[in-house]
């Protein structure tokens, strides 16, 4: 059974009279381990195609199934626990809550699965040691640079062990040597965590890191491949 | 449990001190709202105790009689009350002491300092009547009495301030520039009826009172007493004995067996009935404060709360995203509003302590109490305001859905 697999999703948005077909069909199967880049022209259905398999939205049509959980037929709000366990998120924009240090930010997501203080606070050091912040602790998003903000972000989405993590164009705010140090990044989650990384990106250097690439175009799959 | 609590309770002190000028507003209605409700509470169980003072003092064997302060309009030429009445009561059977009572202030001055004191004008029943002791000295003499002497009895504290530890009797007091003698010093004794204290007053003779010493003392007629103090021996027969007192003193007024008493005879229900509602009036203006304020002080926690969930909408999707449920979500936004009107209570209640003290050390007829239980009560309303008021926008909030609340600019 593949990690995540759907089955013609579809999604339809209506503003006023006009309906949008950001999702036309889309099957998709990927298995435990994969790094799977996305891409596509702008207005092709990416990031809705992510936030339905975020467990974020839902489709208007089909089926989505995510580790045996059949996310179609449950609502969102249930859909928390599972986010929480099962899904790490990196958006473009960091979303790192403000005024609160990258310690506690990278906290926050078991606050909601219950974890005791101490037990918090050691695994959200643990995580930011992974992405090499550990010193950086203390300070506030915004005493921090782009690429640190983004690493907390990544630390926040590994800390409840989450096996899938889900990018937004991660380095679609960071300039050249940022997104190389975040890249790396999540190559090393893929390799020695065996994290499964799904990500959106624009740019074809960002997903040679991956071992996957599938196109998007008007809400279809139009090519999905393998590299060697 | 406790951990995610006390997380959340963090968030929410961390969300209200980044606006703390914007808290602060918010929370004045609640400040005021908290500490009216606290002296409201205060005055209520001030009175309370103030009653079973003076019932633990008099017992319930003491009645008044005086003129009714709102006179009946078909009464239209009341006879004053007079040592007639006096000598009428005492002679009614079950009726152990009757001692009239004329109130006012003497100023007296003792080295350089000239201060007033509180003046009963009356005669030696005072004693019986209120089971007073003296320390010292004697009470008044028939003949002092009859000769309009300048003769004071002193109360316990007033006589240590003048005379220090010396013994005061046989001494000489200047009152209103008049010297009397002190004939007698009081045992500690408290509170009389009607805010007049013993242990800081004098006793005159009411003779004395009434016209020797012309300082406008209330009534025009010279033999006009305040009132009679009677003190009753069988409270078991108090009934029978007020029926006893009415009928003797309509004999003395000759009031027509038609016509209606032009005098009052009050017992201690009817002295309960009169604190009440004097601190009544005082109650129902700081319930209504109270009320009004934590009325607006709730519209202003809901309205900085949907404000505040507006502003925060990213923040919501970022933790529906991360796992936060919808109840967890109510939670944290409910925990807010609590800790923003609980703020606003704390304050509340150290305003509303002061202003009870302030009450209770300036006024004798409206008497605060502070107790725990007021406090208490008033934060709990205060936590009550916060969390009704709360409710709304916390539940707006965890009615999102993460993808409209995270694309939210
Ligand atoms: N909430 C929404 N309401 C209406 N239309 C929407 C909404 N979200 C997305 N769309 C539309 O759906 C289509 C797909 O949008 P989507 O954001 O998935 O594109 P994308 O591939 O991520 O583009 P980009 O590369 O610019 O991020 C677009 O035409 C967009 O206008
Ligand atoms: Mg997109």
């Amino acid at each position: 059974m593949s990690l995540i697999e759907t089955i013609n999703l579809y999604k339809t948005y209506t503003v006023g009279d006009v309906q949008v077909h950001a999702l036309q069909g889309v099957s998709i199967n990927i298995e435990r381990g994969e790094f799977v880049a996305v891409m596509g022209p702008s207005g092709s259905g990416k990031s809705t195609f992510m936030n339905i398999l975020g467990c974020l939205d839902k489709p208007t049509q089909g089926k989505y199934v995510l580790d045996g959980i059949d996310v179609t037929a449950t609502n969102l709000s249930e859909l928390a626990g599972v986010r929480n366990r099962k899904i790490g998120f990196v958006f473009q924009g960091f979303n790192l809550i403000s005024r609160t240090s990258a310690l506690e930010n990278v906290e926050l997501p078991m606050i909601y699965n219950h974890t005791p203080a101490h037990k918090r606070r050691e695994k959200a050091m643990e995580a930011l040691k992974a992405v090499g912040l550990e010193a950086r602790a203390h300070h506030m998003p915004n005493q921090l640079s782009g690429g640190q903000q983004q690493r907390v972000a990544i630390a926040r989405s590994l800390v409840c062990d989450a096996p899938i993590i889900f990018a937004d164009e991660p380095t679609g705010n960071l300039d050249t040597k940022m997104s190389i140090e975040v890249m790396d990044l999540f190559t090393r989650l893929n390799k020695d965590l065996g994290k499964t990384i799904i990500l959106i990106t624009h740019e074809p250097d960002i997903a040679e890191y991956a071992g996957r690439l599938i196109t998007f175009r008007d809400g279809q799959k139009v090519s999905d491949e393998v590299k060697k | 449990m406790i951990d995610t609590f006390l997380s959340v309770f963090r968030i929410s002190v961390k969300a209200i001190f980044a606006n703390k000028m914007r808290a602060a507003l918010t929370s004045l209605g609640i400040v005021i709202g908290v500490a009216a409700v606290i002296t409201m509470l205060a005055v209520g169980s001030g009175t309370q105790k103030s009653m079973e003072e003076r019932f633990s003092r008099f017992g319930t064997n003491i009645l008044y009689l005086r003129q009714p302060w709102d006179l009946d309009e078909s009464i239209t030429s009341p006879k004053d009350i007079t040592m007639d009445d006096v000598r009428a009561v005492r002679r009614v059977r079950g009726v152990t002491a009757a001692a009239p009572y004329i109130s006012s202030g003497f100023e007296v001055k003792y080295g350089i300092t000239k201060t007033t004191i509180d003046v009963l004008a009356t005669d030696t029943d005072i004693f019986k009547a209120y089971d007073w002791q003296l320390a010292s000295g004697r009470q008044f003499t028939e003949q002092e009495i009859s000769s309009y002497a300048q003769v004071a009895i002193l109360g316990d504290s007033i006589a240590k301030t003048i005379f220090n530890d010396v013994d005061a009797v046989g001494k000489t007091v200047i009152f209103d520039e008049v010297p009397f003698t002190v004939i007698g010093v009081m045992k500690k004794n408290g509170q009389g009826g009607f805010g007049f204290d013993m242990d800081e007053g004098t006793l005159i003779p009411y003779t004395t009172g009434k016209i020797k010493m012309n300082t406008g003392w209330g009534n025009s007629d010279p033999r006009s007493l305040d009132q009679v103090i009677i003190r009753v021996g069988d409270f078991n027969k108090i009934d029978e004995i007020k029926v006893a007192i009415t009928n003797s003193v309509r004999n003395t007024h000759k009031i027509h067996p038609l016509g209606k008493d032009d005098f009052q005879l009050d017992d201690f229900a009817s002295f309960v009935e009169e604190a009440k509602a004097a601190s009544k009036t005082m109650s129902i203006l700081l319930g209504v404060i109270g009320a009004v304020s934590l009325l607006v002080g709730g519209i202003g926690v809901m309205n900085i709360m949907l404000v505040s969930v507006t502003e925060r909408t990213r923040e919501i999707g970022i933790r529906m995203a991360i796992g936060a449920t919808s109840a967890d979500i109510r939670l944290q936004f409910l925990v807010e509003a609590m800790t923003l009107s609980c703020i606003g209570g704390i304050i509340g209640i150290i305003l509303g302590v002061g202003v009870t003290m302030i009450v209770a050390a300036n006024s004798t007829s409206i008497p605060a109490q502070m107790s725990l239980s007021s406090i208490i009560i008033s934060f709990a309303f205060s936590a009550a305001t916060g969390i009704f008021f709360g409710y709304y926008p916390a539940h707006k909030a965890s009615k999102l859905t993460p993808i409209d609340a995270l694309r939210y600019e």
